[in-house]
């Protein structure tokens, strides 16, 4: 059998090859080298024959295969070395102040990384082949398992307490070397089982630096608690999680920056997070009363790093904006109580509640980022603050009045973008109401004046607003305001041919009529009054000209609702009298100097007391005297005679004699009305689906159902009961919580 | 058994409305209240023979049909085989089912021509006669009388059906007041109101 070849022909014996090449030359050079603080080097040369020697030794054939005797000296080498020379040499710095000892450890672990290096570069045929072979651990985690083993683990506990002092130091803002605990993370973290687990900095150094983080915090908070404003306090928050944040990147493992944050947390937030908020004089109530935006911006993007730490903030808001809300009810009722008489009008507090609005959705949008618990606090003291009782007229009439300003003419003056800009502003308050229908019956009435009257400022403006409105809430809601507008588009298209029809005819007067869809508007009293004969052969020739076109609409006249321009001579001087129908038919009733008394009116006109009175007192007791009263004073009686003011003059020559609506503002009774069939087609539609259901089912479908108004439980329930009364429904006789359908 | 069909008919004309001879109103129905000694104003046996005839299909009256059927059903046919029955009229042998029948039935009876509920006073006499003898608490039943009598609310100036009916299957589920939970009770708001008069009355009694 041939021998292995080999420079010098001979096989290498154990102890030969180890004491006078590898631990001469190598080991011994290494550990002087480290031990003097030199470079070290070795030439080519030197490594080549080391790692040849090496090499030999472990292809040698059985029995001078000297692996396994090589690996095992390659550990005890490397052991006794650190339990010689090194763990000593830590002992001895041990008492002197947690840096020194730093530093020894320091410089240990990089000799030992470069013992490590070299003896695996020495030995790596033995990685290649024995240490596979018998699944053992490499050289190089061998190396690293030792220093573990003999050195680590009886330094770490003081590695750590000396690596936390210099924390605390650092946060105490001294200077510290942020290299020097560097390098002695990258230790624990090499540590690790395997080299690749973070086992050892976790638990060695990690774990208690979180606990010592805790316990500083703690005291700082409890420090910073007593003496300092919330706005300083949360300064103070978010200069310390900075801090810890960049002492992470700076010389600590990045998996540690997640767990010292919320440490830092919840020491100095959580755990003070209602003692912040309340705070007298700081807490979040006061910044939010005198707008101190950074500050709760801060508050906000702190509190916001803690689970539910916003809903807490979000409830103060709530509550602080329902109160300025309520302030602004307060204010009103005072007025009220100073002696302001009670109108339908009361454009300083809705519009001291759009302000209000605007000013939190702009604090919410920028202070809060808009977050949406804040605009579900906005949402929900609205809520209550727009469906307060503020008096003898509902909101819901106020701010329908509002908006009537802003859409008359001579109302507000504002230009078009100002115009869209409110209306949206009064939608959006609008949206609060549960009373929606009862805002939608004024609108039409106060629409059907604007319109009537042709005191709308614009079109566009009415449409807009309407187009508001159906964004908010659908079709349905708007359906008969829009038939509202088209009956006077459609009227507008058709004017100019029945003018042409008109001129065919002479009757000396000029005459338009706007017919109105019934349905679409408000009921009004249509008195039957006697028309002069001029004014019904105007009529005659509409109706005739309109049946020719519509054969099966009926039409009944609305004389309340008319307008006319009276040409009325008083002496020399002729005037213009802007008046109604109504007034224009009793006018021309006293032509020729004619008197008749009250009763007699009556009969001529046929109209009743509660149409004339009005009537003539617009005529003859208010600013324009034209027609005479006797005897003269205020009040009209059935004993009154009146004739045409002969004496009459006035220095314009148009002049508009206003006279009181004949009809209410709007009938609270027929708001009723329609709730209650609202109520009963829901509870119907409902039970027809679902055929039986439980009560609080029931109930709670049939308010999902209404969008509209919110009825009270007791309204819905006898509503229930009077379905159940006209056989709709029947209450189950096995559970007297609920109801049955009945086909 | 066959009953004696001629008498049966001979009994009910003699109570037989003069102007309708197939129908017995109460003036007929007094008279034979008479012949078999009891009050018909009094006495809630009346009502319950009338239920046990089946005399539903018009209130205040008993049609011919009705008569002969009940004869039949009752194996009566003579004033003396009526009044061998008048002690098994007692309410008390009634389980809880056939008692609501026969409740509803004092409710239905009572009603005037076509309307459909009954006058609020009338309800206060009905209601202790119909439900004497235990059916129902004599407080709770007491209570409620009074705070019908001392409710202004227009509303109940009639009550209905299912006010009245509901009112027996309040006593029979809701024993104690303190349990009443009105956010969840499907009851008519009549009972509602009725639960928080009785606690006014506590709170002023506490005072």
């Amino acid at each position: 059998i041939e021998m292995a070849d080999r420079a010098n022909g001979n096989i290498i014996q154990l102890e030969d090859g180890w004491n006078n090449e590898i631990k001469k030359r190598a080991i011994d050079k290494l550990e002087q080298t480290l031990d003097n603080g030199f470079d070290t080097a070795f030439e080519p040369k030197e490594y080549i024959r080391i790692y040849t020697t090496c090499y030999d030794m472990c292809t040698q054939r059985s029995p001078y295969n000297w692996s396994r005797d090589l690996y095992q000296r390659h550990g005890e080498t490397i052991e006794q070395y650190l339990q010689n020379t090194v763990l000593p040499a830590l002992n001895d710095k041990s008492g002197q102040g947690g840096t020194i000892l730093l530093n020894e450890l320091k410089h240990r672990w990089t000799n030992h990384q470069i013992m490590n290096k070299w003896l695996k570069k020495f030995f790596t045929y033995l990685d290649r082949y024995y240490v596979k072979h018998h699944s053992l651990p490499t050289l190089e985690q061998a190396g690293l398992r030792h220093f573990k083993d003999v050195v680590y683990e009886n330094v770490k506990e003081q590695a750590t307490g000396a690596i936390i002092s210099l924390i605390n130091e650092e946060r105490d803002g001294e200077i510290i070397e942020k290299s020097l605990v560097k390098s002695i993370v990258e230790l624990y973290e090499n540590m690790g089982l395997g080299g690749a687990s973070l086992e050892s900095y976790t638990n060695d150094l990690e774990q208690p630096l979180l606990d010592a983080t805790r316990a500083y915090y703690a005291r700082k908070r409890e420090d910073w608690i007593a003496k300092d404003s919330t706005p300083d306090y949360l300064i103070k928050v978010e200069k310390a999680l900075a801090e810890e944040k960049a002492r992470v990147t700076e010389y600590l493992n990045p998996a540690s920056e997640p767990k010292i944050r919320r440490v830092v947390e919840d020491e100095i937030l959580q755990k003070v997070q209602m003692n912040l908020l309340e705070k007298e004089g700081s807490g979040c109530r006061v910044l939010l009363a005198n707008d101190k935006s950074e500050d709760l911006q801060r508050m906000f993007h702190l509190f916001s790093r803690l689970d539910n730490g916003l809903q807490p903030m979000a409830s103060i808001v709530e509550s602080f904006i329902t109160s300025m809300g309520n302030a602004c009810v307060e204010k009103r009722q005072a007025k009220l109580d100073g002696g302001e008489k009670e109108k339908n009008d009361d454009p300083e507090f809705v519009k001291s509640l759009i302000d209000l609005h605007e000013k939190y959705l702009g604090v919410i949008r920028e202070t809060f980022s808009g977050h949406h618990l804040f605009q579900k606090a906005l949402k929900n003291s609205f809520e209550v603050v727009v469906n307060q009782d503020v008096g003898q007229y509902s909101n819901a009439e106020l701010m329908s009045t509002f908006c009537d300003r802003v859409l008359k003419s001579g109302g507000e003056k504002l230009n078009d973008s100002e115009v869209e800009e409110s209306l949206d502003r009064i939608v959006q308050l609008f949206s609060f109401l549960t009373d929606k229908d009862l805002f939608a019956d004024i609108y039409r009435n106060q629409l059907a004046k604007r319109l009537l009257n042709q005191r709308s400022s614009s079109d566009d403006a009415e449409k807009l607003m309407i187009a508001k409105l159906k964004v908010q809430c659908g079709t349905q809601f708007t359906s008969k305001m829009e038939g509202m507008l088209n009956d006077l588009a459609v009227g507008n298209d058709q004017k100019s041919e029945f003018d042409a029809r008109m001129e065919q005819h002479d009757t000396k007067l000029s005459f338009s009529v706007q017919v109105l869809t019934t349905g679409f508007w408000p009921t009004y009293k249509t008195p039957e009054v006697s028309l002069p004969a001029n004014m019904t052969k105007c009529l005659e020739i509409f109706t005739e000209w309109h049946d020719a076109k519509h054969q099966k609409r009926k039409l009944s006249w609305v004389h309340s609702l008319g307008n006319a321009t009276v040409k009325s001579i008083f002496g020399k001087k002729s005037y213009d009298l802007q008046v109604t129908t109504l007034q224009a038919v009793v006018l021309n009733t006293f032509n020729d100097g004619k008197t008749f008394d009250f009763n007699e009116l009556k009969k001529i006109l046929n109209l009743n007391d509660i149409t004339l009175k009005p009537l003539m007192h617009s005529l003859s007791c208010g600013k324009y005297k034209v027609i005479t009263k006797t005897p003269a004073n205020n009040k009209i009686n059935s004993t009154d005679s009146f004739t045409a003011n002969a004496k009459f003059s006035s220095n314009m020559r148009k002049i508009r004699i206003p006279m009181a609506s004949l009809d209410p503002s709007h009938n609270k009774n027929r708001v009723e009305e329609d709730r209650s069939w609202a109520i009963e087609a829901a509870i119907v539609r409902i039970m027809k689906a679902r055929k039986t259901l439980k009560h609080q089912e029931l109930i709670a479908e049939v308010l999902s159902q209404l969008s509209f108004f919110r009825p009270q439980p007791r309204d819905i329930k006898k509503r229930i009961e009077a379905l159940i009364d006209r056989d709709y429904l029947e209450r189950s006789a096995e559970n007297s919580d609920m109801y049955n359908y009945l086909a | 058994m066959q009953i004696d069909v001629a008498a049966a008919q001979k009994l009910f004309e003699d109570i037989a409305d003069q102007e309708d001879p197939n129908v017995a109103n109460m003036e007929g129905i007094s008279t034979l209240c008479e012949r078999l000694g009891i009050d018909p104003l009094e006495d809630i046996r009346v009502l319950v023979l009338l239920w046990k005839m089946g005399a539903s299909k018009k209130p205040a009256e008993i049609s011919k049909d009705e008569w002969m059927q009940g004869c039949n059903n009752l194996q009566v046919d003579s004033i003396d085989k009526f009044k061998a029955l008048l002690p098994s009229l007692d309410t008390g042998f009634l389980d809880r089912e056939e008692f609501k029948d026969f409740y509803k039935f004092c409710f239905q009876f009572n009603r005037q021509g076509t309307h459909k509920t009954l006058e609020k006073d009338l309800v206060i006499a009905l209601l202790p006669m119909c439900l004497s003898g235990g059916r129902v608490p004599s407080d709770r039943l007491q209570s409620f009388c009074e705070f019908l009598e001392t409710t202004k609310d227009e509303s109940y100036s009639k009550i209905t059906l299912d006010q009245w009916r509901s009112f027996l299957d309040f006593c029979y589920e809701v024993e104690d007041l303190a349990t009443y939970d009105e956010s969840s009770s499907a009851w008519p708001v009549l009972i509602d109101e009725y639960v928080e008069f009785m606690e006014k009355k506590a709170k002023c009694g506490k005072k």
